[in-house]
């Protein structure tokens, strides 16, 4: 402070150097432009999530052994597997459950384990150690566990209008055709029907009748077997050597074929299937996967519930990595490309789940949120410290904002909740370094003597002064955030956004601070007029002037005259 | 600011002042910490997260038929047609919902018997809604509990939410670890029962099999060989007339399935007149084998009908046999029904069992109990949102204390000196205060409980960065004053938190308003009312208290000892 003010000002922080650097230089404006492009192309094009992904690793293992108790699965199967899968590194840990005829061996890794190399550690554990496998014991079934592909992010319920003409055998060969179109579609991953039924030849047989004609259930089985075979054709040669081919079509081509089989000769006449069993071509009668709806027409409130009726559910997931938001938005476009289609055929369908579409709705919130904050801290600092210093200073937060969002791109990281919030989090942090800097410039100019000096000097003397403590200031807030990184378990992957952006955040706002600050300050703000300035000993910071009233100052001097008086 | 300076001063020049600011900073940061045993402050992982779905899970006892299931999910859903803010429900018989975050670790995905069933409930938009998801399953809860359960005996029905943040089993999970199946068996069931009786617990389940009577066809040995059959024989046709099998498949161009012929008995013929063995003996007398000599053999001649239990699954968790018991909270903080039902099962077990506490972990709530007749060991341990909460306040403590040590080691490389850096750290840890008495006050405002969870955790340390670097600004302008401009200690002091108080306010302003909207958040309100009323302390501290142990400090001056 004691300085010489009318010799050329040697810079001595990076904050001066970076401020020196590109106060003049025309490309600062590019880069500007830049790095809100770039934060811009990171916004639109990065995927969007609600939740941010946890790498939840693990699998389960599925031993099948017919006829045997728990206890005996427990034995042979559970208690040698849990102990080979121990082995693997990185497993938190291991259950399993044994139960009649079936263990099934379940084991999570660590939080955050590399899920592909998990994978491969079970299948290889498990793969080493065949040899050991019990006798009578089915081959093992290994799934692993994949969060990206087992949640769907859409789901619908497909349902018949009661004018439906369609069977419910076409119902779902129709639903089956639409989720093949949708597996189509770019990032798709997996797709599901709940509720829904296969075509199947019932054959049911009234016991009464079967011990009537002294039947037994095997017979019946021997003489359908039969009949239904599927074989290759044969080839055949003629004498010019010509390959003729001819095969055996398989004897069932219909529902009269199954009927017309004939189960056995009672009392010299042929007994036909039909005789003893009820044959019907319908649905999988033993499948008890239903799914009911009850609804409200057009999901409208104000309507009342619909009778309870079957329905198909269609659930589609994405490919991991992938923006849930498009994704949802092109399966909802060939869902309704058919529509009409099904709306003539009497299908009608509601959607019951767009994780998409509440991705984007959360994420759009807290961009609104983001937005709101910046405009308030803004319309503080008008009051503060001026309109033009006040801009300048807003807009260092998208920029900033900006660099943190193409970098968190640049990583592999999405948009989700968390990301916004360690923004919001970081929002009242950051515009502190430009407030700082400006604050600095704003004093500056308005000190004894910058009348008479370069404008440019006085904006890299003042962003370069208050450098080594905003600099320390900023990595001790960066430091407390260091540490969370290392929080483990599924809140601390949950948290991660917040240590990985916020000391982003926060450099960023360092740079931005020191080279776009001066660089706009000298655009945008003007040296007052030399009987302008600020009284530098009683008010330095130039704040609040008029409430330095007379009173005050007559304080002032009472205390000043105390002082000496006391010494 | 000059009525500052003037004020900062004036304490300094006293000793007895100095003295008051220091003890009163000191009660008040002992009484914040009162707020956490006197409970007027609770403390919850996460808090819960108004949602527009929430899920319900009906599972009948074990070895119950799809039909019955379907009764009480009927029942569900009448209570909840009458519920204006449902826009649809989709039941799932013998199978779970689409997977969501809140299945994934609830095993939805596994469910294949006949005895479970899901039901997927979708509400309103929120902001069209008055009434939070967590308060509406909070009130229908004892609705449908009271009403449906009773239908089939041993059913329970449990309303699944969103979980606000990374899904767990249960807020609650008591595992019962032990070598006898049996007591293991028998403790669950006791455990269950004290949990069901803890106030604010609900959806209390013991995760194990019932054991229900079942029937067991013991092949007479004898009698098989001697009618020239064989026991796979016996196996495939009882399974083929009751269960039924696709016994040969159809190749079929118009569809994109091979249609399967499928053998059964017709429902009628195959149903039986009541649960007993005879009607089990009846039915089969009627069903016959063919032997190799194409007679026909009656079921019944080769086999014995006994009745039998059935054989539950047997559980292990990281290699013991263990039986879970899973109750969720209800909206409430799970840390204070655990400690209730722990107090209770000590006073219970202590009858039988040598009960002992484990030693200090994040495992530190689990019992071990010692059967006093038989000397058997058996565990109970907590498990479930408990643990994984423990787990990350023990993780985010060790966080904040490596951000502390960090903090010190910069302050030091900076300013040379242990005391001055010592104030600094001092001085934001104070911050603390700030924060617990906002979630007091917050608690107080709102209609729902608000808890101190792991993000006001998180607002805390960021905290400690911002307050150090107000105490940072401070100590460097009146380092400057003094050796530079030469003032007076005392004064300098006094002028530097005048002139500091302005950009000290100004980026506290900006903190709290950027924080303002965060504390409207489920999730984040922590967060931002931490951030907010400890911004509030921290302008205290940095320009009272602060100020205060800057004048007994001598590092302030350079190269000169006080005055």
């Amino acid at each position: 402070m004691g300085q010489n003010r009318n010799e050329p000002y040697v810079v001595k922080d990076i904050a001066g150097k970076l401020g020196q650097g590109f106060l003049r230089n025309p490309l600062t404006a590019v880069l500007g432009i830049v790095i809100l492009a770039l934060g811009w192309i990171a916004l639109t094009t990065m995927p969007r999530e609600e939740d941010p992904q946890i790498a939840i690793s693990g699998g389960g293992i599925i031993v099948a052994m017919p006829g045997a108790t728990p206890l005996e699965v427990e034995n042979i199967i559970s208690k040698p597997l849990e102990k080979k899968l121990r082995e693997i590194q990185g497993i938190q840990h291991v259950y399993s459950i044994s139960q009649n005829n079936v263990g099934i061996v379940n084991v999570m890794y660590y939080i955050g384990e590399n899920r592909e190399d998990s994978n491969l550690k079970l299948y290889d554990k498990v793969m080493q150690n065949m040899d050991e496998m019990p006798k009578g014991v089915m081959q093992p079934l290994i799934k692993p566990f994949d969060i990206d592909i087992d949640v769907p992010i859409l789901t619908f319920a497909f349902y018949q209008t009661p004018d439906s003409k369609l069977s419910l055998v076409q119902f779902n060969e129709k639903l089956r055709d639409l989720r093949y179109k949708i597996n189509g579609i770019p990032n798709v991953a997996k797709t599901t029907l709940y509720g829904d039924h296969k075509e199947q030849f019932n054959v049911e047989v009234d016991m009464g009748k079967l011990s009537a004609y002294h039947l037994s259930m095997g017979q019946i089985m021997q003489a359908i077997k039969q009949l239904a075979v599927n074989v290759p054709e044969v080839k055949g040669k003629t004498k010019d050597k010509k390959i003729v081919m001819f095969g055996v079509s398989n004897a069932i081509n219909g529902i009269e074929d199954i009927k017309r089989t004939m189960v056995a000769n009672y009392m010299g006449s042929p007994i036909y299937l039909r005789d003893v069993a009820k044959v019907s071509n319908g649905i999988d009668k033993q499948n008890f996967q239903n799914v009911d709806f009850i609804f409200r027409a057009n999901n409208d409130k104000s309507q009342p519930f619909s009778k309870t009726i079957p329905q198909v559910t269609l659930a589609v997931s994405k490919l991991a990595g992938t923006n849930a938001v498009f994704v949802a938005k092109d399966v909802l476009k060939m869902v309704e490309e058919h529509k009409e289609e099904f709306k003539k055929l009497g299908i009608e369908y509601t959607e019951t789940r767009n994780y998409g579409e509440r991705a984007n709705h959360a994420v759009d919130e807290l961009m609104h949120h983001l937005i709101i904050t910046i405009l308030i801290i803004a319309i503080m600092l008008v009051f503060a410290l001026g309109w033009r210093e006040s801009l300048i200073v807003t807009f260092s937060v998208p920029a900033i904002l900006a660099i943190t969002l193409f970098i968190a791109y640049m990583t592999g990281q999405t948009i989700n909740r968390i990301t916004l919030f360690a923004f919001l989090l970081s929002l009242g942090l950051l515009v502190d370094a430009a407030i700082i800097v400006i604050e600095n410039i704003h004093r500056h100019l308005h000190s004894e003597g910058a009348d008479k000096r370069e404008m440019g000097e006085i904006l890299i003397e003042a962003t370069d002064e208050v450098g080594a403590p905003t600099n320390i200031a900023t990595l001790a807030i960066i430091m407390t955030m260091v540490p969370m990184a290392f929080v483990g378990g599924m809140m601390g992957s949950f948290m991660k956004p917040i240590p990985y952006n916020v000391p982003v955040a926060l450099f960023a706002s360092l740079v931005v601070a020191y080279i776009f600050t001066p660089y706009l300050s000298l655009k945008l703000l003007k040296k007052p007029k030399a009987n302008e300035h600020y009284d530098m000993e009683n008010n330095p910071y130039g704040i609040c002037e008029p409430c330095l009233n007379d009173e005050d100052k007559d304080e002032d001097k009472n205390n000043e005259s105390n002082k000496k008086g006391e010494k | 600011m000059k009525k500052l300076e003037n004020f900062v001063f004036w304490i300094l020049q006293s000793k007895f002042r100095k003295a008051m600011i220091i003890i009163l900073t000191i009660i008040a940061f002992f009484a914040s910490l009162l707020m956490f045993p006197t409970k007027a402050v609770k403390a919850r992982m996460l808090p819960g997260k108004s949602a527009t779905t929430y899920s319900v899970y009906v599972d009948t006892p074990t070895g119950s038929s799809i039909e019955q299931t379907k009764k009480v999910t009927t029942c569900v859903t009448d209570i909840l047609r009458k519920e204006k803010e449902i826009l649809n429900m989709s039941t799932f018989y013998g199978q779970g919902i689409p997977l969501d975050y809140a299945g994934l670790v609830k095993g939805s995905a596994m469910k294949r018997t006949e005895n479970v069933a899901e039901i997927s409930v979708n509400l309103t938009p929120i902001h069209e809604r008055e009434e939070p998801s967590f308060l509406m399953t909070s009130r229908l809860r004892p609705i449908i509990k009271s009403s449906c359960e009773s239908i089939i005996p041993g059913t329970t029905i449990r309303m699944i939410e969103q979980p606000a943040g990374p899904p767990t089993l249960a807020s609650i999970v008591l595992e019962v670890h032990g070598d006898n199946l049996k007591h293991i068996r028998k403790l669950s069931v006791e455990v269950a029962n004290i949990l069901a009786n803890t106030k604010n617990l609900v959806d209390v389940d013991v995760m194990a099999d019932d054991i229900y009577k079942k029937y067991k066809l013991i092949p007479d040995i004898e009698k098989i060989a001697r009618s020239g059959l064989g026991i796979e024989q016996v196996n495939n046709i009882l399974y083929l007339a009751f269960e039924g099998m696709a016994i040969a498949t159809k190749n079929s161009a118009n569809s994109s399935v091979q249609i399967p012929i499928f053998l059964v008995l017709s429902d009628k013929t195959k149903e039986l007149s009541n649960q007993s063995a005879d009607a089990i003996r009846s039915k089969l007398t009627s069903l016959n084998l063919m032997n190799k000599k194409g007679m026909m053999v009656p079921l019944t001649e080769v086999v014995n009908i006994v009745q039998v239990d059935s054989n539950p699954s047997i559980m292990h968790k990281d290699l013991e046999r263990t039986i879970n018991v899973t109750a969720e909270t209800d909206n409430v903080s799970q840390v204070y029904p655990l400690l209730d039902a722990r107090e209770k099962m000590m006073e219970y077990f202590k009858k039988d069992y040598n009960v002992e506490t484990a030693p200090f972990s994040t495992y530190m709530f689990d019992l071990i109990l010692t059967d006093k007749k038989t000397g058997e060991k058996f565990l109970l341990r907590w498990d479930g949102e408990m643990k994984v909460t423990l787990d990350t306040f023990r993780d985010l403590g060790a966080a904040f204390i490596a951000a502390l040590v960090l903090i010190f080691f910069l302050l030091v490389i900076y300013y040379k000196s242990f005391a001055l850096s010592g104030i600094i750290l001092g001085g934001s840890f104070l911050s603390l205060i700030g924060v617990i008495v906002g979630h007091w006050v917050a608690d107080q405002v709102t209609v729902n409980t608000f808890f101190l969870t792991a993000t006001s955790l998180i607002g805390f340390i960021a905290l400690m960065g911002i307050s150090s670097r107000n105490s940072l600004l401070l100590i460097d302008f009146a380092m400057g004053l003094i050796n530079e401009e030469g003032m007076e200690k005392k004064r300098a002091i006094a002028h530097a938190s005048a002139t500091r108080a302005t950009p000290i306010f100004l980026t506290a302003i900006a903190i709290i308003l950027g924080s303002a909207l965060l504390a409207s958040d489920p999730i984040f309100g922590g967060l931002g009312v931490a951030l907010i009323s400890g911004t509030v302390a921290a302008v205290f501290v940095s320009l009272l208290f602060v100020p205060v142990l800057m004048d007994n400090a001598s590092a302030l001056v350079k190269g000169k000892e006080e005055q």
